[in-house]
Order: C-alpha cells, then structure tokens, then sequence
C-alpha cells in the first residue's frame, strides 16, 4: 500500500477532492468516473457517469445515499463490461454490495476501478434535501469529522450509526477522512497495483506519518462497535409472532424496500409474480380457517422471505429503511438478523472476492445435527 | 382448523403436517410405505418436490404462515442425492431458516429434514409417527391464529 497526501485549500474539501478526481480524469488512463454529484438544485447527490472533466463538480463528502450506487455499476456492466477502466467513486457498504453482486453475477469488475471513500455515514434523502440548519448537511458533517460539533450524529441514519464497515475493503484506491484534519489534508491511498500505476503521476504530496489514520480508523470501529452492541441490545425485544406481525403493521406491501436493496437482483420477483392470485374460495377456505384474513395477506411472508433470500449478503446499508413510505425501522429486524445468519455461516459479505456465497457451496460434514437426529 | 380441535378438550389435537418429499428418494420411501401397507399417521399432506434442494425457503415459510403445525422435508442420503448434492444445500437452508424461525419465535423443532432413501418404507412411516407424536406435544401453531400477517 502506498500512502499520499492531497493538499486541501482553502479548507474547501470537497472542491479539493473534486480537483483530484478532475486530474485522474483528465490523465486520460480511465475514460470516465461514476462519482456522487449534485442535481443542478442542489437538493440531492445522486451517481454521475462523467466523460467531460470540464462537467466534473462531484461531492463525495455529501451526506446522503439516494440510491444503490452498486445497482448501477451492476446495470452497467452485466451486459457488457467496459473496454476501458472506468472509475467508481463508492462508499465502503456499496463497494461490499457491488462485491456481492460480482459473486452472484450481477455485475462484472473488469475494468473497473474502486475508488472507496471513507465513510462519516449518511443522512435520510429527505433531511437532506430540505435540510433544517443553515448550514449544508456537507458543512455538517466536515465539522463532525473535524470535532467542532456533533451535530451531524442526530441526522445518521440508523444503519450508519452501527456500520461495521466504515473504511472501505477491496478498493484500488482509497480517500481517507479518519485520522487527518481533514480541511487541510486528505489521505490517498493505493490498494493495488493499478491504484499506484493510476496515482503515479498525478500531483500529490508524500505522505510523512502513516500511524495517526491506523489509530483513527481503530477508533472509529470501536465506537461503532460500541453502538451496534446497544442496538442489538435494544432490538431484542423485537421477536416473536406478536411483536413482529406489530412490526410490519404499516407495511403495505409495496416491495419499495426489494427495490432499493441492492442485493435483491431477480428480474422476476416471486412477489410480483400470479402467485397470490388465486380463485376466490381459496381466499375464502383461508378466512374460514382463521375466522378473517387480512388483504393482502402476503405482506410477512414478503418480508421474511426477502429476508430468507437476501440476508447472507446484507451489507446493511439501509436503503431499504430509506425507500419505505410508512417508515417501518426495518434495520431493527435486518441487523440482528444480519448479524445472527453471517456468524452461524462465518460470512462476511463483501469481504473477500474470492470466497463463494454461502447458499452454493458446502461441506458433508458440516451441520450434521441438522437433518439426522 | 387447530383451533377448533382444542375447543374440545377431549379429542386429541391432530398436527397438520406438511411434507416435501424428493421424487428420488423420499417420495419413494412413502411409496413403498404405502404398497407395503405399513400403517403411519394420516397428519401428513405430502407435496411431491424434485429435489429436497429445491426446496426454497418461502414453502416452508408459507406453510406455517399460513398455520401448517409442521413441515417435513424428505431428501436422499447425504452422497446419494439424484443431483449429486442438492440435499446438502438443502441442509445449509434449513441453517439459514432456522436462523429466521428465531426471529419469529417459532419453535424449529416443528421444521424437520430427514434422509429417507427409497428402500426406507419403514423408516418412512417409523419418522411420520415420530414427528407426529413431537409436534403433537408441542401443540398447534401459535401462528395459525394471528389473521393479521
């Protein structure tokens, strides 16, 4: 790993990190960049594909997480993957998606480059669009990193207040915020060979210490850890027939939280599928059984075979909380479950390219007290 | 329909199972059960499944939502699936569902996979009145009543 330092002036991060990615794209070794950019209202950033470094103005501090930007790279690179390397500037949970979306065939990495920034976390779409300070939810969250205030902490979504993951795994190169004063200097890092080759040229200064960013990013895990051991504490009450039929009362079935995950990738869900159709004596046959029926009467079954489909992959991005109208929390139920599925299996998702997705490989003598008693 | 059953206290409460038997193997065995005229309980509704790995965790999960008291899934011997493994995998399913069975506080025992081969008639009919007799003691399923799901 080789680590550099870029300059930041006038303590404007994100015009300097933008000028960074400027030089990286004006290099002429990537032929485009997928960076988070502002909307010309300024009200959310959503993933840009820029070819012109003159239309580059991306904001990769911006505090918000609209949609999987792991989706898009899968939608643009299933079919065909690029000729050439193209950049993707990606948060630490959508690198982790995108990797498990390479191990399910979604999305191909040939060509592409990982460009991880490290994550202060993200605010709900809505916060952040019709933000209620005077100041910019970037402000914010600058003056977070740089401990002038907390304020930022009230406005992270639930999911990025017990990340895991942070830092970013499997880039080629890496923006850190942690462990610098990040108004003066942003550590660059490259992960591999071709991070290195791409950073070579361009104008950065060495960088001198390497020890406060280790201790930084150990710090921030800690404190991380800190908080997700207090959620699953707190959301273990959260189980059983009864609190998890009140737990999706306000869900309507609208499979709004399949379409913001970013692992649930069939082009034909089941849900959406003649399946529940049925004539109306069997609707009928069910109320008789139960006495009533509540309409649609699939919408726990949606839920936990969702789950049952996805959760060895969850990244917990906590998109899905994001994209639900009726703001179930639904990272209260996916964390833990999240967390309980990839211990029993030891899966780490989006950890290593290499190791298989749990649900297509075994062992014969594993589990053995399942199946035989 | 469970509930019914408890209204009166004195009949014995009849577990309504659900069984997923492979064509190969399992799905055989009761077969055999049956041509050797081997006597198992009646609580059993057997949908017949190509592959115990095929299948999916939504059955199972549909099943008891909709207040099955048990699911059974019958495959081959582990080395002996038709499809050269798909019984382990369903193995490292039923893991995975277990896991969600906990979050909705379902007792996992009322989930059983069995390796029934299609020679195992009385293995076949020894495990039926097993499984009965177990979810019979565990009484119906607390799910079978809630409407709202």
């Amino acid at each position: 790993m080789t680590q550099k330092a870029l300059k930041v002036q006038d303590q404007d991060v994100v015009r300097s990190t933008n000028e960074f990615l400027k030089q990286l794209l004006s290099s002429g070794k990537i032929q485009a960049l997928l960076v988070p950019q502002s909307t010309p209202s300024k009200k959310v950033v959503y993933p840009v594909l820029i070819a012109d470094p003159k239309k580059l103005h991306a904001d990769v501090i911006a505090p918000v997480l609209p949609v999987a930007t792991a989706t898009m790279i899968s939608k643009m690179t299933k079919i065909q993957p690029p000729s050439k390397p193209i950049g993707v500037v990606l948060r630490s949970c959508q690198i982790r998606a995108l990797i498990e979306l390479v191990k399910l065939n979604q999305a191909n990495l040939t060509n592409i480059i990982i460009i991880g920034v490290d994550c202060p976390g993200t605010f709900p779409i809505n916060i952040y669009a019709d933000f209620p300070e005077k100041k910019t939810p970037t402000q914010v969250i600058v003056d977070m990193m740089t401990q002038k205030t907390t304020d930022a902490e009230q406005y992270l979504r639930s999911a990025c207040q017990v990340c895991k993951d942070p830092i970013p795994m499997n880039a080629d190169i890496v923006l850190g915020l942690y462990g610098t004063d990040i108004e003066k200097e942003i550590i660059i890092e490259a992960h591999t060979e071709i991070g290195k080759e791409l950073l070579k040229d361009l104008n950065l200064e060495n960088e001198k210490e390497g020890k406060t960013r280790e201790k930084a990013v150990k710090d921030i895990r800690e404190q991380k850890d800190k908080k997700r051991a207090a959620f699953l504490k707190q959301t273990e009450g959260i189980n059983g027939i009864e609190k998890i039929a009140e737990f999706f009362d306000k869900c309507v079935n609208c499979h709004n939280c399949r379409q913001a995950c970013p692992i649930c990738y069939c082009k034909e869900c089941l849900f959406d599928s003649a399946v529940f159709d049925a004539e109306a004596y069997k609707f009928i046959r069910k109320a008789e059984n139960k006495g009533l029926v509540k309409m649609p009467s699939d919408a726990l079954l949606f839920q936990l075979g969702r789950m049952n489909h996805m959760i060895l992959s969850c990244v917990e991005c906590g998109l899905c909380e994001q994209a639900c109208p009726n703001t179930i929390p639904l990272m209260e139920v996916f964390i833990p479950a999240a967390e309980n599925a990839q211990k029993e299996f030891t899966y780490h998702p989006g950890k290593d390219k290499t190791e298989k997705i749990p649900m297509i490989v075994y062992r014969e003598d594993e589990f053995l007290e399942v199946g035989e008693k | 329909m469970s509930e019914e059953k408890n209204d009166h206290k004195t009949k014995v409460f009849e577990p309504k199972i659900v069984g997923f038997l492979c064509n190969w193997c399992s799905y055989a065995g009761a077969d055999l059960a049956g041509t050797s005229r081997i006597q198992y309980p009646p609580n059993i509704r057997i949908i017949r499944v190509m592959c115990s790995g095929s299948v999916d965790s939504m059955y199972i999960l549909r099943a008891l939502l909709e207040g099955a008291d048990g699911v059974f899934v019958g495959g081959c011997h582990p080395g002996d699936c038709h499809y050269i493994d798909g019984n382990y995998k369903a193995r490292r399913r039923m893991v995975l569902l277990e896991n969600i069975l906990g979050t909705l506080g379902l007792e996992k025992e009322r989930v059983w996979l069995r390796w029934i081969s299609a020679s195992e008639g009385q293995k076949f009919a020894d495990t039926m009145r097993e499984m009965t007799e177990s979810i019979r003691k565990l009484g119906p399923n607390p799910i079978a009543k809630h409407w709202n799901l």
